[in-house]
């Protein structure tokens, strides 16, 4: 187990339900979590079961119904909405990684990478020339004044990887990352997100349906009835 | 550069990386630009064609006018009073009545204005709407070349009528027509004789200029057989009033011994002028011949609120046609520049006249006596504003809706700057930012399609004419709406112009911004979660 010391994320107690035409739809309850600095855990669990909205609730973007999490030392109620203070702090906490990449596209490569430093404030030099070296270790360096819609799936998903690290997160959230990939490219894709996460010394959260993938990463869970279980 | 990263990502939203700029700027930028240019170039005409009609009115009736509400002989006293005055220029006494004009079977009944034609000069600007009696002609070889008659010619006997009387009644000032004698003559056309003056009491004849070599000539009144001998050197040759003076003008070629130009001169019309006085004593059986007088010249009418049917006499003929000897109506001023530029100042220093002379004047400033007409123009002006101001609105709904539908394509966008840890006002200002940068780049480029529209206004305005008038159009487009010749001032000549120029582009900017924060709205209030689903 990690010591307290080095817990990058906490969540404890978390549930979420859903009123729909009325009825209440418990989808995660009393889940309780925590990782620590260069560790990387794997969720599964069916289309549908709250792997999205979990992530959601851990990144802040979404609030539950109760429960505790902690970004660092940093403690907020599950329930409460979300401060702007905790807005500037998910900038340089975490970083985030989805299934469709979500690249701007009217900004290049290079741009794409570095809007994360501006969000959070440190955009400079400093961030350039570890935007350029992120992109040189994604493979996509030599394409960074390319728009997103001349690169393919894949290459897009690099960049998205080089913006989740620009700020030098403790956490990435990763949903789905290879799930528009096919799988060789998904292959690719997902041994550069382990690896720089440990080079960067990052917590990993990733969401996957590729059962290959779960086992790469130290920790595997499985996501059933709101619960998480261990594989 | 280290821009506010909501500034940053507004600014590529609209000026994409490997794109110059998104179709959706530019008709956006080009829309608020026209509406810029639109509103500006309309306002700064009608400015034009206020300061056009107050710049006439100051030339016709100067910058006040002092009223003597009870008849006085003794003026002269008041005048050198008004002179002394520190706030005045220069002061011109003035007679006026209704006077009839009868041309063989033809009748008009003019506003008659008595003027002092020495102290014109120096209060108003009559010259400057005078107009030259010309025939039309249509041969190569001979044209009217009769000067532009100035005040100054006016005399007790001649007088000044507008275009509308002389066309009532068919006349016109002294003319004269010039031929080229082709055979005789061998000279280019490039040098030539003019004619720089032709006075009231010209008589008709026919004159011939005959070149004896290079540098001399001869002028010969061929009626009465004189003769003079002049040379190049003596520049025009003035014989006095009653003979037109020639003038030398030297083109491209000299002149050559043989050179012959031929002239013929008509005398100005004459008119009969009745008076109300004059009828009055027809009445009691007295025998008053109508007087006989001149047409010296005819000047067009200075301004749209000014009579049609006018007529300039000296004010001595006014006097004794109204039998009003030794009276005059009142003066006219002007007053000095610094008083004269600020129309508050030039009411304030005429209230002060009118306390200064006492009882029996009153000073009223031109504005006041024409308000009327100003309000008009003023109400055109709103009237303006007031058409254009939707059209401003219209160009900030397209702006709003495009802006709106960029919120709803970008909904992802939107969730991952949020995810980010972007702020939610922050995401919202991208959107608004959006309608600011819109509506400052709209305004530059609208000031500028208005600086360029100003410059190349005759061109602009000829093109335009000539394909819906036509040719023969243009004349009349230019002459009813004095387009052409209308003296406008660009933003760093005048301060009005300036704060049109601002007004309207500061208009654009905020409509612009405003039509960005209904999608900002939109944008702050999406959930990020949602917004990453793609709802």
């Amino acid at each position: 187990m990690s010591s307290s010391v080095d817990i990058v994320l906490e969540a404890k107690g978390l549930a979420k339900s859903f009123l729909f035409e009325g009825r209440s739809f418990q989808v995660l309850e009393d889940i309780d979590l925590s990782i620590s600095a260069g560790q990387s855990m794997s969720i599964r669990g069916d289309s549908g079961c709250g792997k999205t909205t979990l992530l959601n609730l851990l990144a802040r973007l979404e609030t539950g119904d109760r429960g505790e999490i902690r970004w660092g030392n940093h403690k907020m109620s599950a329930s409460s909405k979300c401060a702007s203070a905790e807005a500037l702090i998910r900038a340089s906490f975490l970083g985030v990684v989805y299934q469709a990449y979500y690249l701007i596209p009217e900004l290049n490569v290079l741009e794409n990478v570095l809007i994360g430093a501006r969000l959070s404030g440190s955009f400079g030099k400093e961030s350039t020339t570890r935007a350029r070296e992120l992109l040189n270790r994604m493979g996509v360096g030599q394409k960074e004044r390319q728009v997103p819609s001349k690169l393919s799936g894949g290459e897009r998903q690099r960049v998205a990887i080089a913006r989740a690290l620009i700020n030098n997160p403790k956490l990435i959230l990763a949903d789905e990352p290879t799930g528009n990939l096919d799988e060789r490219t998904g292959a690719e894709v997902m041994d550069l997100l382990l690896k720089s996460c440990d080079e960067e010394n990052a917590a990993l959260i990733l969401v996957t349906h590729n059962p290959i993938f779960a086992q790469a990463t130290n920790r595997s869970l499985f996501l059933k009835k709101g619960t998480l279980q261990n594989q | 550069m280290k821009l506010p990263w909501p500034l940053y990502l507004a600014w590529k939203q609209l000026f994409p990386s490997q794109k110059k700029v998104s179709f959706f700027s530019l008709l956006a930028i080009v829309g608020v630009a026209l509406g810029v240019n639109v509103m500006i170039v309309v306002i700064i005409f009608m400015q034009g064609f206020q300061n056009k009609f107050r710049n006439d009115i100051i030339d016709a009736q100067g910058h006040g006018r002092v009223i003597q509400w009870k008849p006085s002989s003794n003026w002269q006293k008041q005048q050198k009073k008004i002179e002394e005055y520190s706030s005045i220029d220069s002061v011109m006494p003035y007679l006026q009545g209704q006077l009839l004009l009868q041309k063989g079977d033809y009748h008009s009944i003019p506003f008659s204005m008595g003027i002092k034609p020495d102290r014109e000069s120096l209060v108003l600007d009559i010259d400057s709407f005078l107009t030259g009696g010309a025939m039309k002609m249509d041969a190569h070889d001979a044209e009217d070349i009769t000067p532009v008659p100035t005040i100054d010619t006016l005399e007790d006997d001649v007088i000044f009528v507008s275009s509308q009387v002389a066309k009532r009644l068919g006349v016109r000032p002294p003319s004269v027509i010039r031929f080229y004698d082709v055979n005789n003559s061998r000279s280019s056309v490039s040098s030539t004789i003019s004619v720089s003056r032709l006075d009231p009491f010209v008589e008709s004849g026919e004159w011939e200029v005959e070149f004896k070599s290079e540098q001399k000539y001869r002028v010969r009144d061929i009626s009465t057989g004189d003769e003079i001998e002049c040379l190049l050197s003596d520049g025009p040759i003035d014989r006095g009033i009653g003979f037109p003076i020639f003038k030398p003008v030297i083109g491209n070629e000299i002149f050559r011994k043989g050179d012959l130009f031929k002239f013929h001169v008509f005398k100005g019309s004459t008119v009969e002028a009745f008076s109300p006085s004059m009828i009055e004593k027809i009445k009691a059986d007295e025998m008053i011949p109508p007087r006989e007088v001149r047409v010296g010249g005819i000047f067009e009418v200075p301004w749209q609120g000014f009579h049609t049917e006018a007529l300039f006499s000296t004010i001595r003929f006014m006097q004794d046609m109204r039998g009003d000897e030794g009276r005059i109506d009142g003066f006219y001023l002007r007053a000095i520049k610094s008083v004269a530029s600020n129309e508050r100042e030039l009411a304030k220093s005429c209230q002060a006249l009118e306390e200064f002379l006492g009882d029996g004047w009153g000073v009223v400033p031109w504005f006041v006596e024409n308000a009327w007409f100003f309000d008009l123009l003023k109400f055109e002006e709103y009237l303006m504003i007031l058409i254009m101001v939707p059209i401003g609105l219209v160009a900030a709904f397209a702006i709003a809706i495009a802006l709106m539908t960029s919120v709803l394509r970008k909904i992802r966008e939107i969730g991952l700057l949020i995810a980010m840890g972007g702020g939610r006002f922050s995401v919202g200002a991208v959107f608004c930012l959006q309608g600011f940068i819109i509506g400052i780049m709209g305004a530059v480029l609208g000031c500028g399609f208005a600086l360029i529209f100003m410059y190349y206004r005759d061109e602009l305005m000829s093109f335009i004419v000539k394909n819906i008038a036509g040719e023969d159009g243009q004349a009349g487009v230019s002459q009813f709406y004095d387009f052409y010749s209308l003296e406008i001032y660009y933003p760093w000549e005048s301060v009005g112009s300036f704060h049109t120029f601002l007004s309207f582009a500061f208009f654009a900017v905020l409509v612009s911004t405003l039509a960005g924060l209904l999608p900002a709205w939109r944008a702050t209030r999406l959930k990020p979660a949602d917004a990453l689903r793609g709802e």
